[in-house]
């Protein structure tokens, strides 16, 4: 197969952009992407278009997303396809654009994530995501993606001695990141007193989804990321000289049974596991190759329980990590470098792709000061679809 | 008293459904048996339909939880929800009735209204103690 390398990486700020439309917001990211690579005048470059998005057809009523970014970008004829794998949309359409240029169908690739989420309330909004879940038996209750996280760190906890002390150590952590992220939602660090020890945790830290407090979920987001990604073999990887390619090195996916009861064991992640040891076999990486990883924390428990199934933790272990601060951005493996979900948003169909965007960023060592990971060889990303029943990881690293 | 039975009327139930070749249950309805890989026509018209047998009674709880953040047309300040295992060996999820809930405790199977929508109630399993 062909090497295959991002060239260019672009983001918009996460957050509340419901005064903007849906392409806008994702043209935005686009053209960053279009310029990081230094090719915002030759764009017709790109062969091809993979966009990512969940939710356009139910939130924002529009459908054929991926012909009108085409068309606002101005970059017809390029061939353009939308992916929509829920949550883990994002690393779908990296996995499709890698694909695309390994097998010799095309050269270059643009691939663009985004989602308008906070034009409509939450009550719509958390709606809208649990149309993923089973329509008959588990939607129709009114259970939703929190639920679940909650039913899931519930027994966690009663099985391993997880606390919610350690959720929230998890969750400081990340927001120091998101602090020093200018694209990040949440760019205001939290401190363990003001959502756990202190006299006012409960209050100011309230439940969601018990034993899931707010401070264990991410917000509703609203935001795009895109990446400009080239055969290394192709004559085209001449317009792509200012930026440093970063190599896909390996990509991986896996489903699991739609119904959550349908797991004998529902603490068993077995779509990130697998979905994480076919992208490490493919790169020829093992777990402890990796310098820093992006792992999808819509809850933080699953910060925890994704450290664990990729390999770098023992099952049951990841408190402890978080305790003597080893995925802290100085500790021996920092996750979620970009704040996480957590702390820089989860616009649903952009989270994929800004995290492997992250993975660029720190691989060039262009992430902002107090967040840079000290010479970093190897990244992982983990998109989490469903709850967990369609997961897609991407591992990147820096040309040999 | 009204007796609605004359009606054909039939108290609402949760079915699971049952492989004509090999026997096993599955809940919600499979296309292929797990097991012997026959297949399920849901029209009845090519292949069997399935045996509806209906699921509840005692069960054990497996997992649960309280939400206060409850999407679009729950009304209410909370509700919990619970993942439980039935005596065959099946799991479902459903409300949970116990306010005070244990993991592990017994619980008996109801099938109640779970969601109303505008001229139509959605019926589902309701787990309440033994």
């Amino acid at each position: 197969m062909r090497k295959v390398a991002i060239v260019g990486i672009g983001h918009t700020v996460f957050g509340n952009l419901s005064e903007f439309d849906l392409v806008d917001v994702m043209s935005f990211a686009s053209a960053n992407a279009l310029e990081d690579a230094d090719i915002l005048k030759d764009r017709k470059i790109i062969d091809q278009l993979f966009v990512a998005n969940m939710g356009g057809g139910i939130i924002n009523h529009q459908t054929g997303i991926a012909s009108a970014l085409v068309s606002r970008m101005d970059m017809e004829p390029a061939m353009a396809e939308l992916v929509e794998n829920g949550p883990a949309s994002g690393a779908s359409a990296v996995k499709c654009g890698y694909a695309a240029i390994a097998s010799g169908l095309v050269d270059t690739v643009m691939v663009t994530g985004g989602e308008l989420m906070r034009t409509v309330t939450g009550w719509k909004g958390t709606d809208f995501v649990a149309t993923l879940l089973h329509p008959e038996v588990e939607y129709n209750y009114g259970l939703t993606l929190p639920a679940f996280a909650g039913i899931f760190t519930r027994m966690y906890m009663e099985r391993y001695g997880l606390t919610e002390r350690d959720l929230a150590l998890a969750a400081v952590k990340s927001h120091e990141n998101g602090a020093r992220n200018p694209y990040a939602h949440v760019q205001i660090p939290v401190t363990v007193e003001a959502i756990h020890d202190g006299e006012n945790a409960a209050v100011i830290n309230n439940y969601v989804a018990e034993p899931v407090r707010l401070y264990g979920t991410c917000p509703v987001s609203d935001g795009a990321a895109s990446l400009i990604l080239c055969a290394m073999d192709s004559p085209k990887m001449k317009y792509f000289t200012k930026k440093e390619p970063i190599l896909i090195a390996g990509v991986g996916s896996a489903t699991d049974t739609h119904c959550v009861h349908h797991r004998k064991d529902p603490l068993d992640l077995k779509a990130v596991r697998l979905g994480a040891e076919r992208a490490y076999k493919m790169a020829g990486l093992k777990p402890q190759d990796m310098s820093f990883a992006e792992l999808h924390d819509a809850f933080v428990i699953l910060e925890l329980a994704i450290s664990e199934e990729v390999g770098f933790f023992e099952k049951g272990k990841a408190q402890e990590a978080v305790r003597e601060g080893v995925t802290r951005i100085d500790g021996r493996l920092p996750i979620n470098t970009s704040g996480g979900l957590k702390a820089k948003g989860h616009p649903v169909g952009a989270t994929g792709v800004s995290q492997v965007y992250e993975l660029v960023k720190q691989l060039r060592g262009e992430a902002e000061e107090g967040r840079q990971v000290k010479n970093p060889r190897h990244g992982l990303a983990v998109n989490f679809g469903g709850f967990g029943n369609n997961v897609a990881a991407t591992i990147c690293s820096k040309e040999a | 008293m009204l007796d609605f039975s004359v009606y054909g009327q039939k108290e609402p139930e949760v079915y699971a459904y049952k492989c004509p070749q090999c026997g096993t249950l599955d809940y919600p309805a499979p296309m292929i048996c797990k097991k012997c890989s026959t297949r399920r026509d849901p029209s009845g018209v090519i292949f069997s339909a399935w045996e509806q047998v209906p699921l509840g009674g005692k069960c054990k709880l497996l997992g649960w939880t309280r939400v206060y953040a409850l999407p679009e047309g729950f009304d209410v300040k909370y509700l919990l929800f619970a993942v439980v295992e039935f005596e065959n060996g099946l799991r479902a999820s459903g409300r949970l009735l116990v306010d005070d809930p244990q993991t592990g405790m017994e619980l008996t199977a109801k099938v109640g209204v779970v969601k109303e929508k505008v001229g139509e109630d959605v019926y589902g399993f309701m787990f309440d103690a033994a």
